[in-house]
């Protein structure tokens, strides 16, 4: 054991590895800061290059820039309320309200280190637990998926800050919204009014760009006034300074992590048992723990209206989902996300065969692995001070007045809707969610379950035909000790409010 | 391949995974592209099945087929503690219980299931006397057969090396004319009594009405490639499908074209055939997902407008929801915004990105108030970084158009 993990750690350190590793955080991190640029697709554009690396180089380089690009996915999410990536969906409402009191440097202070420490936990997962969590892994059949989904889903609807009911009503929209299209048990098209490019479905990252971007550019352009710069935020980061310079943000985040130290613990856990799952990963994560920490807290009601805990208890799950993502991966050859099912391929091509030896430390692969690990560490070590130099950008993007801004912004969603597929119409469906989360937004209903209906609406639809085709009877659906308990999870998030409601005191300040 | 045919023909090849739709996605996006050589589609047997089913029109003669590089065949794994030691004794325990076993591998009616219902067909069994459980390809698959999800797995080889080599699962059987290299071990279904063979081919096609100085080129390239004339990282390609546990196996010309009208004539039969009806059909009415929705929709909406009503009459008048005063002004920036982007989708691909882009970011400064010099070179360097960060810097090609390079 000792031997494969200094063999492992003097593979990482040497000169060429921490200079693939430096340049793949700066990539990660821009690339993920580019709305409709996924963590998937900042590893898929630099597979072409791994084939000159060797094996450590190029799995040192996928490790690190999935890290730095899923936490740069909380920079637009709180700079213009377009969440980068996927798993930032959860809180974007949050870190942007946060942007509008003024207190930007704060909240991607608080995304920064509370990824990191999440992201710590999980690769501390991944070493010590890995082998056994495979074996959970293992017996999740679909029956216990769809249950998972169906968990996920309803902690996404019952977050939403006004009420449970339009939470429930988005939510049925965007799995409405995945519907259509082929699904995968079907060979007729559903609900394609005819559109050729529809018979795929919507694609969800223009769906999310339309409905969290273009939706709040309409909504500022509604509200008239451009021509003036972006006054109360400007004078209100005047007012916060202080805090948003890097010494404030450090001062503030610091004390507040030790503060919550049990939270993250729980939020990491919540994450790693989410994320190793295949199929599920970050973003349900992210909506879990999310979900949980409101149920917890002592101020529920500050949910959705930039509330700290909630921010730092998500974007440390959606990181610590990641390190986990690797074990069925690293286990059974099954990814667990189309990230590690690149790093898989990669993989192969180096002649490395997953499987359960592959944690063995008497085999050669061993120190392939803990490097792995080591990369994990200093890839979020490494995070800190770039990040701190991201959020001084960012920090300074918030000054351009809005007559600037929004014009830009339109620009990128159209790029960054278009780029994906090279496809028209996927700009053309980002405009129409666009409309959608702007009429959504007027009827105060939330945006993310939409998005996370969209997500897994496929994948449940397919589990519930799957576990329709193999049961006979509705007991079925609750025949393990895994679906009971989270079957009951769910049944009893759904009851709960329904019984209790009538004690709920009003909000204070609603 | 892609990374060969980037030396080869020393050119940038971006690999677009269209994924979905038993195959219809993918085939239909590569052959309607614009014959100009810069589309390449990796056709596969599903080209031989959508159009007998009914699903397209696309068939073989819809494109040129240029090169085929490989070809597997289905094999059926079980759990490594399940009681069958062979196709055999699978045979006899699905005819003592038909309809009890369930199978997964892909799609209800893709290629994997079709192997399986061939195979029980041709043992004089009924194709649905294994219910098929559809899946989203191998890996979902082999991970359902751990959990117990499923009894069995139809799929190739390759897909489920990892745990075979694991020990987790066993092969019974492979469907090929001969056993498979690199697994001498598993043993035929032919050896086993039943004469059945099914495999699957992958091959690249240009779409129709490429110019055929192109496709020569093109063939060229490919014929380096397969030949090991190139290194990536260095490998050559056959080092690589070796490596990977990939059948490799190509076919060309006259050869090719002979091979696929030969399955092709071979799924005909199969598929039109009454007793294969069962493997066409959907599962469930594709409209049950959507009718739960649709009614758990109808409830919600309900409770919301209840709400309502209940709300209003108790604090009478006194509303929450933030009113946003509406301006003239306002409504047409928000027009102004949506038609930019409607631009952009209908005449990007002619004016091009430069000028599109450029021409739209002004407008929209100008209107809402920023001073005209200012505007001007704002979108100009805006327009040009984004250019050159997205074509250059990312590789993602945006529409050239009038400017452009």
């Amino acid at each position: 054991m000792q031997e494969v993990l200094s063999s492992a750690f003097s593979v990482i350190m040497t000169p060429e590895v921490l200079g693939i590793i430096l340049l793949s955080a700066i990539y990660g991190i821009f690339v993920g800061s580019i709305p409709g640029l996924t963590a998937t697709m900042a590893v898929a554009l630099m597979v072409p290059l791994t084939f000159f690396l060797s094996d450590v180089q190029a799995l040192a380089a996928i490790v690190t820039t999935v890290t730095c690009s899923i936490f740069a996915g909380d920079i637009p999410a709180t700079l213009v309320r377009i969440p980068g990536t996927p798993a930032s969906a959860a809180y974007a409402a949050d870190a942007y309200a946060l942007t509008r009191q003024g207190l930007t440097g704060r909240s991607l202070g608080i995304s920064l280190l509370f990824s990191v420490l999440g992201g710590l936990f999980g690769t501390v997962v991944l070493m010590f637990a890995a082998p056994l969590l495979a074996k959970v892994a293992e017996s999740f059949s679909s029956f216990q998926y769809f249950w998972l989904y169906v968990l996920g889903l309803t902690c996404a609807a019952i977050v939403s800050d006004d009420s449970r009911l339009k939470g429930a009503f988005s939510l049925l929209v965007g799995l409405l919204l995945s519907t259509i299209g082929l699904g995968t048990d079907y060979s007729a098209p559903r609900m394609t009014f005819g559109f050729d490019q529809l018979i795929t479905g919507v694609n969800f990252i223009p769906a999310m760009i339309g409905l969290f971007g273009i939706s709040e550019v309409l909504r500022n352009a509604l509200a008239s006034n451009l021509g003036t710069p972006a006054e109360e935020i400007t004078t209100d980061a005047k007012d916060h300074a202080a805090e948003n310079s890097t010494l404030g943000i450090i001062r503030y985040v610091v004390p507040m992590a030790c503060r919550r130290f049990h939270h993250l613990l729980r939020s990491s856990t919540i994450g790693s048992l989410v994320g190793m799952l295949p199929g599920a990963g970050a973003d349900i994560a992210a909506w879990i723990s999310y979900a949980v920490s409101k149920r917890f807290s002592k101020n529920p009601e500050a949910y959705g209206k930039g509330s700290e805990e909630g921010l730092a208890d998500a974007t440390g799950a959606n990181n610590s989902a990641l390190g986990s993502a690797w074990i069925p991966a690293l286990v059974f050859g099954i990814p667990g996300d189309s990230v590690t099912a690149i790093a898989i391929g990669v993989l192969m091509m180096k002649n490395i065969q997953p499987g359960p030896d592959i944690f063995d430390v008497t085999k050669p692969q061993a120190v392939l692995v803990f490097g792995i690990y080591f990369t994990f560490i200093l890839a979020n070590l490494l995070l800190i001070p770039l990040g701190l130099i991201a959020i001084k950008v960012g920090n300074g993007l918030v000054h351009i007045p809005r007559a600037v801004l929004m014009p830009a912004i339109v620009i990128f969603c159209v790029v960054g809707s278009f780029s994906l597929n090279a496809s028209y119409f996927d700009v053309f469906v980002m405009m129409v969610m666009g409309v959608l989360g702007f009429a959504l937004e007027r009827i105060r209903a939330p945006l993310g379950p939409v998005v996370l209906g969209i997500i897994l609406g496929g994948a449940l639809e397919h589990k519930f035909i799957q576990c329709l085709t193999k049961s006979d009877s509705v007991l079925s659906f609750f025949e393990s000790p895994i679906s009971m308990v989270l079957a009951s999870c769910c049944i009893g998030l759904w009851i709960w409010p329904l019984i209790f409601s009538r004690r709920k005191p009003a909000p204070p300040d609603a | 391949m892609a990374a060969h045919l980037e030396t080869e023909l020393n050119a940038a090849v971006n690999v677009i995974n269209a994924t979905g739709g038993k195959g219809v996605t993918g085939h239909s996006r590569a052959l309607s592209a614009r014959p100009d050589g810069y589309t390449l589609g990796m056709t596969t047997l599903e080209l031989n099945m959508m159009h007998w089913s009914g699903l397209t029109t696309m068939d073989i003669d819809s494109c040129i087929p240029l090169m085929s590089i490989n070809e597997d065949y289905a094999a059926i794994f079980v759990l490594a503690d399940s009681p069958w030691q062979n196709v055999k004794e699978l045979e006899e325990d699905i005819r003592q219980r038909p309809g009890e076993l369930t199978a997964s591998g892909t799609s209800a009616g893709g290629a994997w299931h079709l192997a399986l219902a061939g195979w029980l067909i041709e043992a004089g069994l009924q194709a649905e006397d294994v219910t098929w459980i559809s899946s989203t390809g191998s890996g979902p698959s082999l991970q359902d057969l751990l959990s117990g999800g499923v009894d069995m797995v139809c799929c190739s080889l390759p897909e489920a090396t990892t745990l075979l080599e694991a020990g987790k699962i066993r092969a019974l059987g492979v469907m090929s004319p001969q056993r498979a290299k690199g697994y001498e071990e598993v043993a035929t279904f032919a050896e086993q009594g039943t004469d059945w063979s099914l495999g699957g081919w992958r091959a690249l096609a240009l779409p129709k009405g490429t110019p055929p100085e192109i496709q020569e080129k093109i063939l060229n390239a490919l014929h380096r490639i397969v030949t090991g004339q190139t290194k990536v990282a260095e490998t050559t390609f056959p080092e690589f499908m070796e490596k990977s546990g990939f059948d490799y196996t190509y076919r060309t010309g006259e050869e090719l074209d002979r091979f696929l009208r030969e399955t092709d004539a071979k799924f005909g039969k199969l598929l039109t055939s009454e007793a294969m009806q069962s493997v066409n059909q959907d599962p469930f009415n594709p409209m049950t997902f959507l009718w739960i929705i649709m009614g758990l929709m109808a409830v919600t909406v309900g409770a919301i407008v209840v709400q309502a009503q209940f709300q209003r009459t108790r604090e009478s008048g006194e509303s929450s929801v933030e009113k946003i005063p509406i301006s003239a002004r306002g409504v047409i920036s928000c027009l102004l915004i949506l038609g930019t982007i409607a631009a952009y989708a209908f005449f990007a691909e002619t004016v091009g990105f430069i000028s599109l882009c450029f021409a739209s970011m002004l407008v929209l400064m100008l209107w809402m108030g920023v001073r005209p010099l200012w505007a001007f070179v704002c979108s100009l360097a805006f327009t040009l970084s984004i250019y050159q960060l997205f074509t250059l810097a990312l590789r993602v090609p945006l529409p050239r158009g009038w400017i452009g390079w």
